[in-house]
């Protein structure tokens, strides 16, 4: 971490684990300089961060923040978001999310995550409830202590953690958790049964936001749909639209007002209505519902596939993990590779590729479905992508000969 | 895998190709299957088929040969024209 410093020329740029304590953050947010929260490990170095803020306008130099963005689409760039708004988007998350029965929240999640710096550090402070931080699924042997002495507490998940917190964790039960929270991905619909067993009193939400809207948009309460791709309705204060090609757009009184990059500072008004990076469309009872990344969507001879259509027919039959990579096929035709983890059994491929067979046409079909052990995960606890890709021991299970 | 493929029938090695590349049930499989019996033997499956057909036996079809494939006995046809037998087909 970086000492607090009397240079105001000098963002002070702290780093997430052990050798920055919540206290540090504590002071930085109660003193009016404007400060960067980035992971112990990422992509760039605290020298880019000072570098990249150099381009960041006066008025932003004092009560805001910098988190930044996971870097997984390989362009990292720095969202800075105004400590006010996140503070009002706390007190709304304390309200809808009906957290006056939360005593605490167990962090597993890297704080310098936006969603975990805000729906938990954030909110800890301004409901005046305790942070009880954990070593996360690095130390699944403290993790299984904390929730085992969980009282009335709220958790944040992201979907990938939930195959290996049964295979970690078992049969047992945390009944001292009574508000489980999803963000960062795909909400891990396939897994709601298991998740109710292991967190018996839990009332389980999907939300649904991003970087740049610092972070929250939607709330889903767990028992309102059946679909991982309904992310429910916007919170208040948040407006939602869909644009010309169908990308979800949004207006919110909570967005961050500024992306830094190693390009420059781009300012974002408040008129501006900002894409979220996905797919969405409204239903006929307000909710949304999600159609994919705008990344995710594509053509493939001519047929629009969508990646969070075929992931809902695999998560019928497999039950394990699964994500995917895109590839090009021996024409050059875009298409995609599903990973699985682990290694189905031979009946379980045969319904996966019977179940294709019947719910989609030829162009739907993977390029491959291949296995590995471990899915490699960010710092954040998503899939990476590329490190996936590039992943040397993977079995390959079936393939298009095509 | 690869050891196992070499003890295996040309009549297997041709229906564990047709089963892969349709998806179609082992017990759809007959050598009399046509192509409008199958609803997955659609025109990229027809690329298919010719791509595992050279990579299994070492044959690559003419375009007038892929394109006038109608049934899994025209592609056992074809190969057996070019050596390549079916025995008890």
């Amino acid at each position: 971490m970086v000492p607090i410093t009397t240079d105001d020329s000098v963002i002070p740029v702290l780093l997430d684990g052990p050798a920055c304590g919540v206290r540090d953050l504590e002071e930085h947010w109660d003193r009016r300089p404007t400060f960067a929260y980035l992971p112990e490990k990422s992509v760039v170095t605290p020298e880019w961060v000072q570098d990249a803020l150099q381009a960041l306008p006066s008025r932003f130099r004092e009560d805001h923040f910098c988190l930044l963005t996971s870097g997984s689409t390989g362009n990292p760039k720095l969202v800075v978001g105004c400590k006010k708004r996140a503070e009002r988007l706390a007190e709304v998350l304390h309200r809808v999310q009906e957290s006056s029965v939360v005593a605490e929240t167990l962090v597993s999640l890297p704080l310098s995550y936006c969603y975990a710096f805000v729906n938990q550090w954030l909110w800890a402070r301004v409901a005046g409830r305790r942070l009880r931080m954990t070593p996360g699924l690095g130390r699944p042997d403290v993790l299984r202590e904390s929730l085992r002495d969980a009282h009335d507490a709220m958790l944040c998940l992201v979907g990938p953690q939930v195959p290996v917190l049964f295979r970690l964790f078992g049969e047992e039960q945390f009944a001292g958790v009574v508000r489980l929270h999803f963000a960062g991905g795909r909400f891990p619909q396939q897994h709601l049964a298991g998740l109710r067993r292991m967190f018996p009193n839990a009332h389980i939400f999907n939300n649904y936001g991003c970087a740049e809207a610092m972070p929250r948009l939607t709330l889903r309460l767990a028992e309102d749909a059946d679909q991982a791709s309904d992310i429910g309705r916007p919170l208040p204060g948040v407006h939602l639209k869909t644009g010309e090609s169908g990308e979800l757009l949004f207006l919110s009184e909570y967005r961050a007002v500024a992306q830094v990059d190693g390009s420059g500072c781009r300012v974002i008004t408040d008129e501006e209505w900002i894409a979220s990076g996905d797919l969405a469309h409204v239903t006929g009872s307000g909710r949304w519902e999600l159609l994919g990344r705008s990344g995710e969507v594509f053509k493939r001879y001519g047929e629009k596939i969508s990646l969070p259509q075929i992931l809902t027919t695999v998560s019928n039959h497999w039950h394990g993990q699964v994500h995917h990579y895109r590839d090009r096929d021996g024409a050059g035709e875009e298409g995609y590779v599903l990973v699985l983890c682990p290694a189905p059994a031979q009946e379980t491929l045969q319904m996966l590729l019977q179940a294709f067979r019947g719910g989609h046409p030829r162009t739907h079909w993977p390029l491959r479905i291949e296995s590995t052990e471990a899915l490699p995960l960010l710092p954040n606890g998503k899939v990476d992508g590329l490190a996936l890709r590039d992943q040397e021991n993977k079995s390959l299970h079936w393939r298009q000969r095509i | 895998m690869a050891a196992a493929n070499l003890t295996m029938t040309n009549l297997e090695k041709l229906k564990n190709l047709v089963i892969d590349v349709f998806l179609i049930d082992p017990s759809e499989f007959r050598l009399d299957l046509r192509r409008d019996q199958v609803d997955t033997w659609d025109s990229l499956g027809v690329v298919s088929l010719a791509v595992g057909v050279q990579e299994t036996f070492g044959y690559h079809f003419t375009q007038d040969e892929a394109l006038s494939v109608t049934s899994v006995s025209d592609v056992a046809g074809i190969l057996s024209r070019h050596g390549i037998t079916f025995d008890g087909a």
